[in-house]
């Protein structure tokens, strides 16, 4: 056993960055959803191809429906926590918004503040390992992609081994890669395509998502990606030494030799 | 595993914790200004560049959502309405050298534009539109802004029922974008109230709440600080940005 230096200071400094830009930006973005919530596979809003539509038909009542399937989810959807302790009709609950109370002004003002904290952070954190060299080790390439099933099979205790691999095995190169440079530049690009500003100036990008009330649907779309990573991520976290890993993503040191979940 | 029943309560503590504490720093005056901060930044970058899109006869939504409140209950409005707005007069005034008032045929009688645009509401909702009436640049030739004169603000017909009256404001590029209308139709037929008869402003570049219904006055000024709640219009007063590009 011994601790080895795992994390600099910038790697560490963006990921908790990132925790608390990402908490506030899904928060203050079902507030901003709950504003209209209805999601439309359309350029303009258009009933007849909504995919999502959360409402309360009836006081007391919240239904949800997915492509013409509705499904009553009165206390969780449409009718819930109004964030001022009672019930009322509100798409996503008052406990999971910023603010608890109904205020789209205030969810756009977190929203838009938290969007330039996470991009600015992510491009000091890509200039960071550019300059380090980091980026070489994290990236996903055609040669990894023959060890991501071996990978995945010494996970499941299919394999003794793991196949041999540098600083980050294939699947965390599949992960990093995917949420860094796919998922999170899709979501800030769908994003962009939501500003009547933008698509004044770029209307091919709108054009490219399906138009602009589809981007709104890839935007909630992107999120619920970054948020099944968020989980898997935890997941492995707490399930790989929880306090070993929380220490080396706050100090830097991780200690080697050690799974078994019990702090030193 | 005491650790981890500490930390798994402490999980749960800043969960139940995050709802009051977001609340209190939503309603506090600094953090409003310090978020808001970015608002110059998004305007700065994105401005008013280029034009919407234009979208044809097919694309025209003919049951055209209404946003906003519906019709406006002001006395003196339901009287204009009545009269079928024969005795409307559009005021412009300020820092304009030509303080006048318009009749509705006399701004039929300016050059007509006609656009099909696509209205982005704040919400985030969305409609497409046939609009027609006088580019407001075209306007501002006609009544002449001095040189010291930086925004236009429009004046609404009506209030919130609070008596806070509804305004909007451009700044002098804004206002002058080719695809800000005076619009005087919607759909091929006078504007009705619901949709801001008999005047209202059409600015496809930004959200819904720019394009402010029931004009009544056109008033240019240098600043708009001094305007009812300060902030540039009516829904700015209420916390909603000025530049509604984004």
């Amino acid at each position: 056993m011994r601790l080895i230096y795992r994390y600099a200071l910038a790697v560490r400094l963006s990921h908790w960055l990132w925790v608390v830009a990402f908490a506030v930006l899904v928060s203050s973005g079902l507030q901003i959803f709950n504003a209209s919530p209805n999601l439309d596979a359309s350029d303009k809003s258009n009933p007849a191809r909504r995919v999502l539509a959360i409402g309360a038909p009836a006081d007391g009542v919240g239904t949800t429906t997915i492509l013409g399937r509705t499904f009553v989810t009165t206390g969780w959807l449409g009718w819930t926590d109004d964030g001022m302790g009672s019930r009322d009709a509100r798409a996503f609950p008052g406990w999971l918004t910023v603010p608890g109370y109904r205020d789209l002004a205030g969810g756009r003002r977190w929203h838009f503040f938290f969007a330039w904290i996470a991009a600015l952070c992510w491009l000091a954190w890509l200039a960071t390992a550019a300059f380090k060299g980091n980026l070489r080790d994290m990236i996903l390439r055609p040669s990894d992609v023959p060890k991501l099933w071996p990978m995945q099979a010494y996970y499941l205790k299919l394999r003794k081994e793991p196949p041999p691999h540098g600083t980050y095995n294939p699947l965390q190169k599949a992960a990093y890669t995917s949420v860094l440079f796919v998922i999170a530049p899709f979501v800030v690009l769908t994003g962009l395509a939501l500003s009547p500003g933008i698509d004044a100036i770029a209307n091919p990008l709108t054009v490219l998502l399906g138009g602009r009330q589809f981007a709104r649907l890839w935007h909630f779309a992107g999120m619920l990606a970054l948020l099944a990573f968020f989980a898997i991520h935890t997941f492995q976290v707490a399930t790989q030494g929880v306090f070993n890993q929380m220490r080396s993503m706050i100090t830097g040191w991780y200690r080697v030799g050690e799974h078994d979940g019990v702090g030193p | 595993m005491k650790r981890r029943i500490f930390l798994a309560s402490s999980v749960s503590a800043l969960v139940a914790g995050c709802g009051p504490i977001g609340n209190a720093l939503n309603d506090n005056a600094a953090v409003k200004r310090a978020l808001a901060s970015v608002e110059g930044l998004n305007h700065a970058l994105i401005g008013t560049r280029g034009l919407a899109r234009e979208y044809r006869d097919g694309d025209v939504d003919r049951d055209f959502r209404v946003n906003g409140f519906s019709t406006p209950s002001d006395s003196n409005y339901t009287t204009l309405a009545a009269g079928n707005f024969t005795a409307f007069r559009l005021i412009a005034d300020g820092g304009v050298e030509r303080r006048r008032a318009f009749s509705l045929a006399e701004l039929y009688a300016l050059p007509q534009q006609t656009q099909i645009t696509r209205h982005d509401c704040v919400e985030g909702w969305s409609a497409i539109g046939k609009w027609s009436g006088v580019r407001l640049a075209d306007f501002l030739d006609t009544v002449r802004p001095r040189g010291d004169a930086r925004y236009v603000v429009f004046h609404c017909l009506d209030n919130d029922g609070a008596g806070n009256l509804y305004y909007e404001s451009l700044d002098m590029h804004q206002a002058r974008h080719p695809q800000a209308l005076l619009a005087l139709r919607l759909n091929d037929a006078p504007l009705d109230p619901a949709h801001g008869a008999p005047v209202r402003l059409r600015l496809p570049t930004q959200l819904g709440y720019k394009s402010a219904k029931w004009i009544g006055r056109i008033e240019v000024v240098g600043s708009f600080a001094t305007i009812y709640g300060g902030h540039g219009g009516y829904w700015e007063d209420q916390g909603y940005e000025w530049y509604a590009g984004i």
